[in-house]
Formats: C-alpha cells, structure tokens, sequence
C-alpha cells in the first residue's frame, strides 16, 4: 500500500541536486523516509551518472529500501525552469520523480503502473496541471489499485 | 537441438545503480519488446556491481553503465530512452539476429 502520495507544482530550483530534493520533499514530509535517503538519492548520480535520467525530460530518484525508508511513497516535483543531469541525451529534466520502498518487492507494482501512465501520458498531464491538486489527481489516477 | 531465443529463454539483464528502480522500468520495457518480436527471453534487473558477475546473454543499461559492461555478455547495448519500447526493438534486432537468437 502506498503510503505518501504527492506532487509538487512549479518548483523553482538551480540544478539536478535541488531537483531531487525537491522530489523527496513530500517522502520526508509525509514520514516514508529519514533525511539520509534523500541525501543517498543525491549521492547515486554521483557515483553512478546521470542514469536514472530514464527518458527524455524525466528523473527517476530513489536509493535503496536500507537507506532510511520506512514506508513505500512515490512523489514528483514539476519543475518550471529544466536542469541539466548531464545525460547525453535525455536532458533537460523537467519532471522529476522520487519513490522510496521498504523493501524490494513493494514498489514492483508501483514502477509499473508509473511506467504504463507515463506512456499513456502521465507527463504531459502533470506539467500541465493547473495546480498541485489537480497533478495529484493525476498521478493518483494511474496508480489506482496499487 | 533446443535454439536460444526460440525454443529456450536467453537471459538478459537490465542494469543501473541500485537495480530496483530505472533497472526496473528498463526490465519492463526489454520484456515488452522481446515478446513483440517473438524472442523467447527472460529478464532481470540488477546493479551495475552485480552485473559484471552475471552470466548473461544480453546485457541492456544507460551507455555510462555498459561501457563498463564491454564483454561481460555476447550481445552489450546501451539504451538512452529506457520506456521507448520500439527503439530498443530497433537496437536489438541486429545483434540478436547476429547471434541466431531472432530468426
């Protein structure tokens, strides 16, 4: 069962760094994870590239279930002004996603209805959803039954 | 003689950094595509760590990663676009051809 469910509407930031924390915002808020996860998010790309850039104009953040999560929750922050990854071909980000779970197998279903909204149009229902509320409703709308 | 891709599963892996997460999607994406054009497949997320250990026939991740991956697996593509399932139908065709597992 998903735990914390939120979007953030027109968020304002100067890079990747504060892209993804602005995605985890809700995670931390909401109490699905402690402040070391979002730091561990930062930390991924990192060490391992700008990977979870999975398609053009998207992010992916998350860590591992270890890194402080206590409750599976998925949120994402719109962004108004697009940041550089540094992926060589899907910059610039403009949505960004965070999920957090407690375990490997909880946020499988997750990914996948998150996966089949995308392609279904997800992204463009939340970049322009007309407040926070609305963006919610969609993002609520594609995970329904999860 | 039981061929690979036809009659038994080639085994392909989708990697990143954790293996849970773009991994995942990735998984979902390779999946798709490979039922789409009759290969028989089956596929596993990981990390990039645990990747290099694995044996497996395909090895599919961001091209960051599978630069690291060169010779791990017969067949090492890198995917820029992990949820656009016709453009890794694209990328597969030639090299799964190549090595007899489309036919």
């Amino acid at each position: 069962m998903i735990s914390v469910l939120d979007v953030e509407v027109g968020v304002h930031v100067d890079g990747w760094q504060a892209a993804i924390r602005a995605a985890c915002q809700p995670l931390l808020d909401g109490g699905a994870v402690e402040a070391r996860y979002v730091d561990r998010c930062i930390e991924m790309v990192s060490s391992h590239g700008p990977y979870m850039v999975v398609a053009p104009g998207i992010a992916l953040a998350h860590a591992r279930p270890e890194d402080g999560v206590s409750a599976l929750g998925v949120a994402v922050a719109t962004l108004v002004e697009a940041v550089e990854f540094g992926h060589p071909e899907n910059d610039p980000v403009d949505l960004v996603f965070a999920f957090a779970s407690p375990d490997n197998d909880q946020h499988v279903h997750l990914l996948k209805a998150l996966a089949e909204g995308i392609e279904e149009g997800l992204g463009v229902s939340l970049r322009q959803a007309v407040d926070a509320r609305a963006a919610r409703a969609a993002l609520e709308e594609v995970l329904v039954g999860v | 003689m039981n061929r690979k891709g036809i009659d038994e599963p080639i085994k392909v892996i989708t990697v990143c950094g954790v293996g849970m997460g773009s991994s995942l999607i990735l998984r979902m994406t390779a999946e798709k595509a490979l039922s789409e054009m009759g290969v028989k497949a089956r596929v596993e997320a990981t990390d990039l760590s645990s990747a290099k250990s694995m044996a497996a026939d395909v090895i599919l991740g961001q091209e960051m990663h599978t630069d690291q991956l060169d010779g791990a697996a017969p067949v090492v593509v890198g995917i820029t676009n992990f949820m656009d399932t016709e453009g890794l139908k694209q990328k597969l065709e030639g090299p799964l051809r190549e090595q007899g597992w489309l036919e």
